[in-house]
Parts: structure tokens; sequence; C-alpha cells
């Protein structure tokens, strides 16, 4: 029975994701975590989106088409309350899901809502935001709180977006090491085994 | 090993009278509660973790129809003293998106109109057809009504097919 104690609240996958039991994954097979990816209680991902239109780029027709629906990068970090869902569009004339692209060292904030097609590297995503369909944010984008990005916008490198509808605001200052948002740190405060927050 | 403690998630309310199309889609991971009647019309889709209470009012959701994740149909009115007494009725072709709070007392919503994410639908609010609605502003769909009703059909269709139809938990 001592097991039942060593189980937390947390499963930690060998790749050191950490994957809360109350976070409503669907259609896991089609989920590619990147490693050190924390997925907070409430979360919801929508695997079960999955692409059905072929492939533009396989026009070979050999390939079996890819089912990777949602793919992130390593250290994201998806507070509580976040959905993330593979947008969908007719695409000649047949309506299909797109897989969704995150990129490495990604926050995003509670509550919010993403049907973003891309989210680049370092991007900082804050709460109750909510990410339109097929929106393309860059590396290193911050959204402030409350945001609300339009369907398709395209949100270039190092800005910051703000307001609803979203615009840009500003630009995120130079410097900052390769760790800005400080998700190594964030990363090792949640788990079954968290550690101090001060380094 | 914890299958014996971790059996309910959903705190067991009553079991609201159910009349559902054979055509409907829904996951048995949608929520269901409430006293009065839930009727859902032919080939809506219902997501998972949907949730529709009638507690306050019965819930009627018409053709093709789609309530996304989360979203919450014939919730507590949020200021008492303009609510009012009454369900929810969806038209066809209503997409209702993730988040989105729709409160009971009265609340029509017309044909083809889109619940955009996040946003909240006021007890007794009638909403004409072809209204998008995001975060508290409301405006005309451009496009042509038959064009999207094709869209949503299209989505429909395709959907349906990954979502695990589970009717019969809710009879």
């Amino acid at each position: 029975m001592s097991r039942r104690q060593v189980k937390g609240d947390y499963i930690e996958t060998e790749t050191g994701n950490k994957v809360s039991r109350k976070a409503n994954l669907l259609g896991t097979q089609n989920m590619v975590l990147g490693g050190k990816v924390v997925i907070q209680p409430e979360v919801m991902i929508r695997g079960d989106l999955v692409r059905t239109a072929p492939s533009s780029s396989s026009s070979g027709g050999t390939a079996a088409p890819s089912t990777t629906a949602i793919q992130t990068g390593r250290y994201c970090f998806f507070s509580k309350g976040v959905v993330l869902r593979p947008p969908g569009r007719r695409y000649k004339g047949q309506f299909s899901h797109m897989p969704m692209r995150i990129g490495h060292h990604v926050f995003i904030g509670q509550d919010t809502v993403v049907q973003a097609a891309t989210i680049g590297d370092h991007a900082r995503i804050g709460k109750n935001c909510v990410i339109g369909e097929f929106a393309i944010i860059k590396e290193c984008v911050e959204v402030l709180d409350g945001a609300v990005v339009p369907p398709n916008m395209v949100i270039p490198n190092y800005s910051i977006v703000a307001g609803q509808p979203a615009r840009v605001v500003g630009e995120v200052p130079e410097g900052g090491g390769p760790d800005e948002n400080g998700l190594r740190g964030l990363y090792s405060t949640v788990g079954n085994n968290p550690q101090n927050p001060d380094m | 090993m914890s299958t014996a403690k971790r059996q309910s998630t959903v705190p067991a309310g009553p079991k609201p009278p159910v009349n559902f199309s054979s055509t409907v889609t829904i996951p048995k991971d949608a929520v269901l509660q409430g006293t009065h009647s839930i009727t859902i019309q032919s080939e809506t889709l219902i997501h998972p973790r949907a949730r529709l209470d009638s507690n306050l009012g019965s819930i009627l959701i018409g053709r093709r129809s789609i309530v996304q994740e989360r979203a919450q149909i014939g919730v507590e009115p949020q200021n008492i003293d303009t609510a009012i007494r009454g369900g929810v009725s969806l038209g066809d072709y209503v997409v209702v998106e993730v988040n989105a709070v729709i409160e009971a007392g009265g609340t029509e919503i017309g044909d083809g109109s889109v619940v955009q994410v996040g946003s909240r639908i006021g007890s007794g609010a009638k909403i004409g057809e072809t209204v998008v609605l995001s975060n508290g502003q409301q405006r005309a769909d451009k496009r042509l009504a038959d064009a999207r009703k094709l869209g949503t059909l299209k989505q429909i269709n395709v959907v349906r097919k990954m979502i695990r139809n589970d009717q019969d938990k809710f009879k």
C-alpha cells in the first residue's frame, strides 16, 4: 500500500514531461510532447482532432498521412485551464483540422484557449487570452493577459501584443538569456517532488 | 488500482430527461444535469466536457449545431435582478465555441449564430440569425448563410467520426 503514497498528482514520463492527473487529454496517441513539458490540472488538449485532408507536400501519395495533431517543444508550460485545440477549416472542399505546432520554452497562462497554427520558441502567452484559429505566433512574442488574437493573424518575432482584438503594442527588449521565460525554474517547481523556486 | 476511488468525477445530480435524435453525437464525458428536459435534434454534435444544465429550464438544441468543449449551456444567471425564468433554446446550425457560457432564462439563439470563445450570453437574451459574438461585442456575419451552413455541416461530418458517440449513457 506504500505505492499509493508515492503516486502523486502528476504523471512523469520518461522524457520528463509532467502531466497532471486532472488534465483532460484526448487522443494522446496524436500528441508529441517535446520533453520536460508541464501540463497542469484542467488543461484540455484535443489530440483527437486530427488532420483528415492529405498533406499537400506529400504528393507522392505513398506516405501515410501524419496523424500528429499537436506537437510541442521542450520546456513548454501549460497553466491551469488551458485549452489546446487544433484549428480546422475547409480545404479543397473538405473540412479538416490542421496540426498545431508549438516551439520550445513556450508559456501559456491560465484559461487561455489556443487554436493557433504555430507558436514559436520562447513565446509567452498571458492568462485569459484567446488565440484565434490559424494564428501564427513567431519567436519570442509576448501576448499580454486578456488579449484576443484574431484568426489568421501573424505576429512577427519579438513583438508584444495586447487588446481585443490584439494589436502589436511594442517590442520585446533585446537581451535575456536562453531561458528568459524562466521555464526551467518553473519546471522544477511542479510535479511530485517540487523543488524550491529560488534557483 | 485506484479505479474504485476515482469513479465519480461528476457529482451525482439528477439525471435529466433527454430527448435525442438518433443522429446526435454526444460523447460520454459530456455533462448533462438538471431536472427539466434536454432536447437535441438531428445531426448535432456535442464535444467532450460540454456542460448542459437544465436545472432552471428546459434546453433545446436545434439541428446540425455544434457545442464545443467546456461550453456551458443553461447556467445560473450572473445578475439575479435581471434574470428571467425559463430555459435555453438554440436554433439550427448554431456553433457554441470553447468556454462560452449561455445563461438560462428564456435565452434564444437564432439559426446560424456563432457564440465565440469565452463569450457569455445573459439571461433572456434573444439573438437573431447569423450573429457572431466575441467578448461582449456582436457583428453580423458577412459570409453567405448557405456557404456557412455548408461549412458547419462538413465540419460535423468530419468531427463526428472522431468523437465516440455514447448516447445511451444519458438515457
